[in-house]
């Protein structure tokens, strides 16, 4: 399960863009059961389940091997859309399989988790954002080359402040509604992801936002503080919707009618706004749709010619296929054009005359959580994982190579910062440690680190020969979560569990559990106290359980959610140590994001208590008032630098998403990017 | 008690059972923290607002703060009038969701049920009437096989098989293919074989096993000294008196034939059902949607129970209400 893109959205750094915001961030973490999912989910989802998953940042991971066929479950192929074409695995018998024959006429995917809505104002799934983006376009998109590509508007500025949204002339809503204008945007900015009580999915993108029409196509933003990166961080990316059909709803502050439109569930005023027109949304089947011969972009100077024609297909569908043997089946069979593949069947669809396997890199990443609240540690007294060097010595005891090698079958990149090697933001190798790899892995580079934090412990925490013993001379026994049915996952437990065993002398054991439950249970609370404010929401008055000391600095949590409830005294309900059941997002494409996790210890998501012994907040600000990206680079380095350092999360690794597609199709790329020209796939 | 009173004493009780069970189930719901206060209240503090105010007027939206009976009152009324919500899950109403799910589930559950309770009893006769022949070894083993080998795991290797490597049926199932036609036959003879093959077992070995009893019991003696063929020996003297023990399982699963999804099955096959409807209502708690498939079941077994009472008079007169 990742977290980070919100089966939806958000950040989209990898994930389809649907809305971003920080509501992705929290609440209920979703669950996107399967390696598979992860890459979807949600999807997910796959990489999900769960309520609303507008997490941003999680997703599991697990495949399995069932009598040769296919295990598991889970792996969504999310599939296309303007945003990243990033699928799940799946898995099934490759190889020798029948001779299909691919059906050229319609494009079919096959994912594993149907969708929660298609209602564009609230959704907010990775899965659901690509079924609806067949039939209807956003903002903007990101092409393979990262630069920015204009699909509804173009958005230019000077300071990065002021953004101007020029509106593509020619765009029309289906009947009555007439040509999309700048009107619309404003309107649906103003009057429902800026009001109170529609609570769309991009509330907390616009808030604080300034918005304005300048004329029939052109309306401007103005945000608060200057955002060189702000089209990377897709908050200002929009659906279009009609006025006309908003107005009544905004009348009425009818949250639930909006949110059960019919209109907009079916997508039926999409127009000439998306490549296909959805016919039907079968729930727990998938959706149909066919050929939108009117299709904006076909009449588009500014994209590639090969969008004249756009889309080459007469029809198009998703098919939610729960069962990763028969999503694989139907690939083989060409009954779909595209299914996510699991790593341990990659080799054996390469070797498949029919299908080819694209490898594409992803901003999910593997990493242990280490509980450093007071709920975690509960082998006994002083929390280790409070210690800096202890976290070092746990990311020193794992072997980064092995465990790519042995649970993801080398597809899969080894993860020391808080971003992907892909990412223009990655700092200079030499800058960061590499933790788990040549020199700085190994039991004795390991136990020299855990000692330095033994010395600072006011515990007496040692090593009795191999073992790590706690004060009372007793072997440390701690336990590590993972998703219930994920074979990836438990294996790399196992193997984390067996590292931390060998290296460090740690009795580490493996336990499996739900993803909602440890969401719920675990990794979040709503039980958290508040502090008092006054009629115009001023905090007047914070209470004791809300202040700690960070630093040699006190500070108080005057925003406590449920994945940063308080300091580390305030819990969720059951105790922990570690888990590898939740991935998050490194948000690659604009690492400010990044200050969701580590903009010091009130930061709003932080489950695990992290305090930062370094000054992140000052960092982040800096990178936030840079004036060019070469600045924010400059900035970033550090903080990443930083972070290796600081090991917040133990980093293993950054697992790929391998797809698989119908031999013949053109379109998909190895690349972060891959889906972004979705209307222009074809066969040759 | 005449038949007549005793029904209408049956229903009446069923009404209270009913009536019992949602009461519990209201309850239940009303003890259990709503998801959607916990979201307010998130979004709140999100928004740098008053988490407590935003709890506060989320309840008050949702009726939580009136007194419990009247939220009572509310429930019991929607529930019998069948305004049984939205499902965020799935963003439409809670019975259109159920009859959708159920119009997939019925067109596996129908075959798969007759398939049963007609085979069933047939095969486990004709088993008798030549045991321990390698006829009869043949349908046990068949009937074995079927029982012990898991229905997901024998439809994974049938889709491989049949699917994959003979492309003879579709891997993916069409939810457009028309109810009557043979795309929508060849989509589903795997998953209604899978499924008879799993049920056929039990009901197959009791029926061969109960008239085993009647093979050689007085009337039958008669009969085949009257005469009569052996085809209308074993149907009339034979079948009937097995089919009254076995009538248990039968009717709850003539019952069943609407409801009796597969979830596995169905993941496998891909058919949404009223299985996935209701596993995925539960990983979603899409509360709404949990509630209206719970009521479906229960007041399906409410119903099945009476019937199941009523149908041992029709099959055997011996028994009768006379005394109760």
């Amino acid at each position: 399960m990742w977290i980070g893109c919100t089966d939806s959205t958000a950040d989209h750094d990898g994930c389809n863009p649907v809305q971003s915001n920080y509501l992705n961030f929290l609440v209920s973490a979703f669950i996107v059961y399967g390696m598979s999912q992860r890459h979807n989910d949600g999807g997910s989802n796959g990489r999900r389940l769960g309520r609303r998953q507008w997490l941003s940042m999680l997703g599991v991971g697990g495949a399995t091997a069932l009598a040769g066929c296919s295990g598991g479950d889970g792996g969504d192929g999310s599939d296309g859309g303007t945003g990243n074409e990033t699928d799940g695995d799946d898995g099934m018998d490759g190889g020798d399989g029948g001779d299909g024959s691919t059906d050229t006429s319609t494009y079919s995917t096959a994912v594993s988790a149907s969708f929660t809505t298609l209602n564009p104002i609230y959704n907010t799934e990775n899965g659901a954002g690509n079924a609806i983006a067949r039939a209807l376009d956003q903002g903007y998109t990101f092409d393979e080359d990262n630069e920015y590509v204009p699909l509804l508007y173009d958005m230019s500025t000077e300071d990065g402040e002021v953004w101007t949204f020029e509106v593509r002339e020619g765009l029309q809503f289906s009947d009555p509604y007439g040509e999309v204008t700048a009107s619309d945007f404003v309107y649906l900015v103003q009057e429902i992801h800026q009001s109170s009580w529609a609570k769309s999915a991009a509330t907390t993108s616009w808030q604080g936002v300034t918005v304005e029409e300048t004329g029939e196509y052109e309306f401007q933003a103005t945000l608060e503080s200057p955002q060189l990166l702000w089209p990377e961080s897709f908050d200002p990316l929009l659906y279009p919707i009609p006025q006309a059909l908003l107005e009544p709803f905004v009348a009425e502050q009818d949250t639930d009618g909006l949110r059960q439109n019919e209109e907009l569930l079916e997508l039926q005023f999409s127009g000439n706004l998306g490549p296909y027109v959805l016919d039907e949304w079968q729930r727990d089947g998938g959706t149909q749709y066919t050929r939108n011969d009117d299709y904006y972009l076909q009449n588009a100077d500014d994209l590639p010619d090969v969008f004249n024609e756009a889309p080459y297909f007469d029809s198009a569908e998703i098919q939610v296929l729960g069962e990763q043997a028969s999503r694989l089946g139907a690939l083989e069979t060409g009954e779909v054009d595209q299914a996510a593949i699991p790593p341990e069947r990659v080799e054996e669809y390469r070797n498949n005359d029919e299908i080819h396997v694209n490898r594409v890199p992803q901003p999910y990443n593997e990493k242990i959580s280490v509980n450093m609240r007071d709920n975690g540690w509960t082998t006994g007294p002083g929390n280790m994982f409070r210690h800096k060097e202890f976290r070092q010595a746990m990311a020193a005891a794992i072997d980064k190579q092995s465990l790519i090698q042995g649970v993801f079958r080398d597809f899969a990149e080894t993860h020391f910062t808080w971003q992907p090697r892909f990412s223009n933001f990655y700092p200079p190798e030499e800058d960061i440690p590499q933790f788990g790899v040549g020199d700085s892995y190994g039991s004795e580079f390991a136990r020299g680190l855990a000692e330095e934090a033994f010395g600072q412990s006011e515990y007496d925490y040692s090593f009795d020969g191999e073992t790590m013993v706690d004060p009372d001379g007793n072997q440390v026994q701690l336990s590590i979560y993972h998703s219930a049915g994920q074979e990836t996952e438990q294996l790399m437990g196992e193997f984390i569990a067996q590292e931390l065993g060998n290296n460090l002398g740690i009795d580490v054991s493996v336990e499996a559990i739900d993803g909602t439950r440890f969401n719920n249970e675990y990794w979040t609370t709503t039980e958290f106290p508040t502090p008092e404010r006054n009629d115009d929401g001023e905090v007047t008055n914070v209470p004791d359980e809300l202040v700690d000391t960070v630093n040699g600095e006190e500070v108080e949590w005057t925003a406590p959610t449920a994945t940063n409830p308080g300091p580390r005294n305030v819990t969720a309900n059951e105790d922990w140590d570690m888990e590898i059941v939740f991935g998050l997002n490194t948000y690659p494409r604009n690492p400010l994001t990044n200050s969701a996790f580590f903009d010091g210890a009130t930061a709003f998501y932080n489950p695990v208590g992290y305090y930062p012994g370094f000054n992140a907040e000052e960092l982040f600000d800096s990178a936030q008032q840079a004036s060019s990206e070469e600045e924010l680079a400059d900035a970033l380095v550090e903080l990443f630098a930083n972070l290796a350092e600081e090991q917040p999360y133990i980093m293993l690794a950054f697992p790929d998403s391998t797809v698989g597609y119908r031999e013949g199709l053109q379109g998909p790329i190895e690349n972060f990017s891959n889906g972004w020209n979705l209307p222009a796939w074809r066969y040759e | 008690m005449g038949f007549g009173k005793y029904v209408g004493a049956r229903v009446l009780w069923a009404v209270v059972v009913s009536l019992i069970i949602t009461t519990v189930t209201f309850l239940l719901l009303a003890a259990a923290p709503n998801p959607a206060i916990r979201e307010a209240a998130t979004q709140a503090a999100l928004q740098g607002g008053d988490p407590a105010a935003a709890v506060e007027r989320e309840r008050e939206l949702r009726g939580l703060n009136q007194p419990l009976y009247v939220r009572y009152m509310d429930f019991i009324q929607s529930v019998y009038t069948l305004d049984w919500g939205w499902s965020e899950s799935r963003s439409q109403p809670v019975t259109e969701a159920l009859l959708q799910a159920l119009y997939y589930t019925a067109q596996y559950s129908i075959p798969w049920t007759i398939l049963t309770i007609t085979l069933g009893p047939l095969v486990g006769v004709y088993s008798a009437a030549n045991m321990y022949s390698w006829r009869d070894h043949v349908a046990t083993g068949f009937a074995f096989f079927g029982y012990a080998i898991p229905n997901f795991f024998f439809g994974i290797i049938l889709l491989l098989i049949f699917g994959v490597w003979f492309e003879v049926v579709p891997i993916s199932y069409d939810t457009s293919a028309a109810v009557f036609s043979l795309q929508n036959v060849r989509q589903l003879i795997l998953p209604v074989f899978v499924l008879v093959t799993g049920s056929i077992g039990a009901t197959m070995r009791v029926s061969r096993n109960e008239s085993a009893e009647f093979q050689n019991s007085d009337f039958m003696k008669t009969a085949k000294a009257k005469g009569v063929s052996p085809l209308r020996a074993y149907a009339y003297h034979v079948m009937r008196p097995t089919l009254v023990p076995l009538s248990t399982t039968l009717v709850g699963q003539l019952l069943a034939l609407f409801i009796g999804s597969s979830l596995l099955v169905e993941v496998v096959f891909g058919i949404p059902g009223l299985g996935r409807l209701t596993f995925n209502a539960l990983l979603s708690q899409d509360t709404n949607l949990v509630l209206g498939s719970t009521l479906v079941f229960t007041f399906v077994a409410v119903v099945g129970n009476l019937l199941e009472d009523l149908v041992f008079t029709v099959l055997d007169p011996r028994i009768n209400y006379d005394d109760r």
